[in-house]
C-alpha cells in the first residue's frame, strides 16, 4: 500500500497517537480506542494510522469476531510492530533527553 | 440533535461515511468504510457521531491526497476511481459541539428564510407592489396683466408771509474766538516741607531718692538663698511719678524675686527721672533692671 521506508513526519499529533500505543505496546487498539486515549479528532487520527501502517510502524487486522453473535461490526485493530516500537521508543527517549532526533 | 433517540444521528453519520468512502483510493474504500462504521458504534451521542463522520470525510481527503496516487498507480490507473485532490479545506471533526450547533441553527434559519421566499415571497411582493407613476405637475397658466394706475395729480400751494425764524442763542460776548495765554515762566514749585528738627531724647530711669534694693529684698527669697535680676517696664510722667502700674518685662525665673522687683518699682514712684526731649521732661515708658543679690557678711 505504500512506502516502507519508515520516513514519517513526526508531528505532535503523531506523538499523541504513538503515546496511546506505548502504554501497552503489545495491545491491539482500534481507531476508536486510540481516539479515546489520545483525544485526536477522527479527521486527524485515521490519516496518521494509515501513514504509520504504510511506513511499517503498525500492522492492522480485522477483529476476529462474529458480528451477528457479537451484535456489533468487527473493528480494525492496530498494533505496534517491533520496528515501530523501537522507533517510537527512540523518539520519546530523545524527547526525554531534550533532543529531537 | 443529541438525545433524541438511542441512535439518533447515526443515519446521517453513516451516509456521510459511505459518501466519503466512495471517494477513497482503490483498495481502501471498503476497508475504511467498514472500519469507520465499526468505530462509529463507539460514539454515544448523536452529535459525536456526526462530528466523527465529518472528521472521516476530512480524513478521506487527506488519505486520497497521500495514498491516491500510489494506489492509482498500483491499480494501473484503470479502475475509474476518482482521486481527490486536497483543496485546502478544514477539518470539520475539530469543530466543537457549540460550533456545530451554531452552524445547524444558521442552516435552519436559512432554510426557513428560503421557504418563506419561495412560498410567500412572490405573492406578498405582488400584493404589496403598487404601480408607480411619474409625471410633471403642470400648474394652471395665469396671465398677469399690468394694472394701469391714474397719473398722480400734483398741486402746488404758495404760502405767503412766512415769519423769519428767530432762534435765541446764548453765546459768550467775547469778541475773539482765540484766547492767547501768555506763559512766559513755568509755575513756581511748591514750598518745601519744613524739615523737623532732631530731638535729643534721653530715656529716664531711677532718680534721686529711689528706694534701696536691699530694703525690698523678699525675706523668703533671702532665706531660700534666691537671687536674680528682673526687667521691669515703667511708664513715668514728667513729674517722675508712675502713670501706670509697672510690669515685668523679663522674668528672673523666680516668683519671689519678680514680686520684690515690682514692689520696689511701685515704691520708687516720684523718684524716677522722666524721659527728656531736648531737656524737656515728657511722659515715657522705659525698662530698667532690678537685681537682688545676696551678700556675704
Amino acid at each position: 500500500m505504500g512506502k516502507r521506508d519508515g520516513d514519517v513526519r513526526i508531528s505532535l499529533q503523531t506523538l499523541r497517537a504513538l503515546e496511546a500505543f506505548l502504554e501497552n505496546p503489545s495491545e491491539e487498539l482500534s481507531g476508536a480506542d486510540v481516539q479515546k486515549r489520545s483525544g485526536l479528532a477522527s479527521g486527524t487520527l485515521y490519516p496518521i494510522l494509515l501513514r504509520l501502517e504504510s511506513a511499517g510502524w503498525f500492522v492492522s487486522r480485522w477483529e476476529s469476531i462474529d458480528p451477528v453473535s457479537a451484535g456489533r461490526p468487527r473493528r480494525r485493530l492496530y498494533r505496534l510492530t517491533a520496528s515501530g516500537l523501537a522507533r517510537a521508543s527512540g523518539i520519546f527517549a530523545s524527547f526525554s533527553r531534550g533532543v529531537l532526533a | 440533535m443529541s438525545g433524541r433517540g438511542p441512535r439518533s444521528g447515526e443515519a446521517l453519520a453513516r451516509f456521510l461515511i459511505r459518501r466519503a468512502a466512495r471517494t477513497a483510493p482503490p483498495g481502501l474504500a471498503a476497508r475504511l468504510e467498514e472500519e469507520w462504521l465499526a468505530d462509529l458504534t463507539a460514539r454515544q451521542s448523536a452529535l459525536g457521531r456526526v462530528r466523527f463522520a465529518l472528521g472521516c470525510s476530512w480524513a478521506m481527503r487527506v488519505i486520497a491526497r497521500e495514498f491516491g496516487a500510489a494506489a492509482a498507480a498500483a491499480a494501473g490507473s484503470a479502475s475509474g476511481q476518482r482521486l481527490l485532490v486536497d483543496s485546502g479545506g478544514y477539518d470539520f471533526s475539530r469543530l466543537s459541539r457549540r460550533t456545530v450547533a451554531m452552524i445547524a441553527i444558521v442552516c435552519l434559519h436559512a432554510a426557513i428564510f428560503y421557504l418563506y421566499l419561495t412560498t410567500f415571497g412572490p405573492r406578498d411582493a405582488a400584493s404589496m407592489s403598487t404601480p408607480l407613476a411619474a409625471g410633471f405637475i403642470t400648474a394652471p397658466h395665469r396671465t398677469l396683466r399690468p394694472t394701469r394706475l391714474p397719473p398722480p395729480t400734483l398741486t402746488r400751494t404758495v404760502i405767503d408771509n412766512v415769519p423769519e425764524p428767530r432762534i435765541p442763542l446764548d453765546l459768550p460776548t467775547q469778541s475773539s474766538a482765540i484766547t492767547v495765554v501768555h506763559r512766559s515762566q513755568p509755575a513756581a514749585p511748591p514750598p518745601p516741607y519744613p524739615t523737623p528738627k532732631p530731638v535729643n531724647v534721653v530715656m529716664g530711669g531711677p532718680g534721686a531718692g529711689f528706694p534701696n534694693t536691699e530694703d525690698y529684698y523678699p525675706p523668703a527669697a533671702r532665706r531660700l538663698g534666691e537671687s536674680g535680676t528682673a526687667a521691669v517696664r515703667v511708664c513715668v510722667g514728667p513729674s517722675g511719678r508712675l502713670t501706670s502700674a509697672p510690669a515685668i518685662l523679663r522674668s528672673s525665673g523666680l516668683a519671689l524675686i519678680d514680686g520684690g522687683a515690682l514692689r520696689l518699682a511701685r515704691a520708687g514712684s516720684g523718684h524716677y527721672r522722666p524721659t527728656t526731649e531736648d531737656g524737656r521732661p515728657v511722659s515715657g515708658c522705659y525698662p530698667f533692671l532690678i537685681s537682688f543679690r545676696l551678700r556675704d557678711f
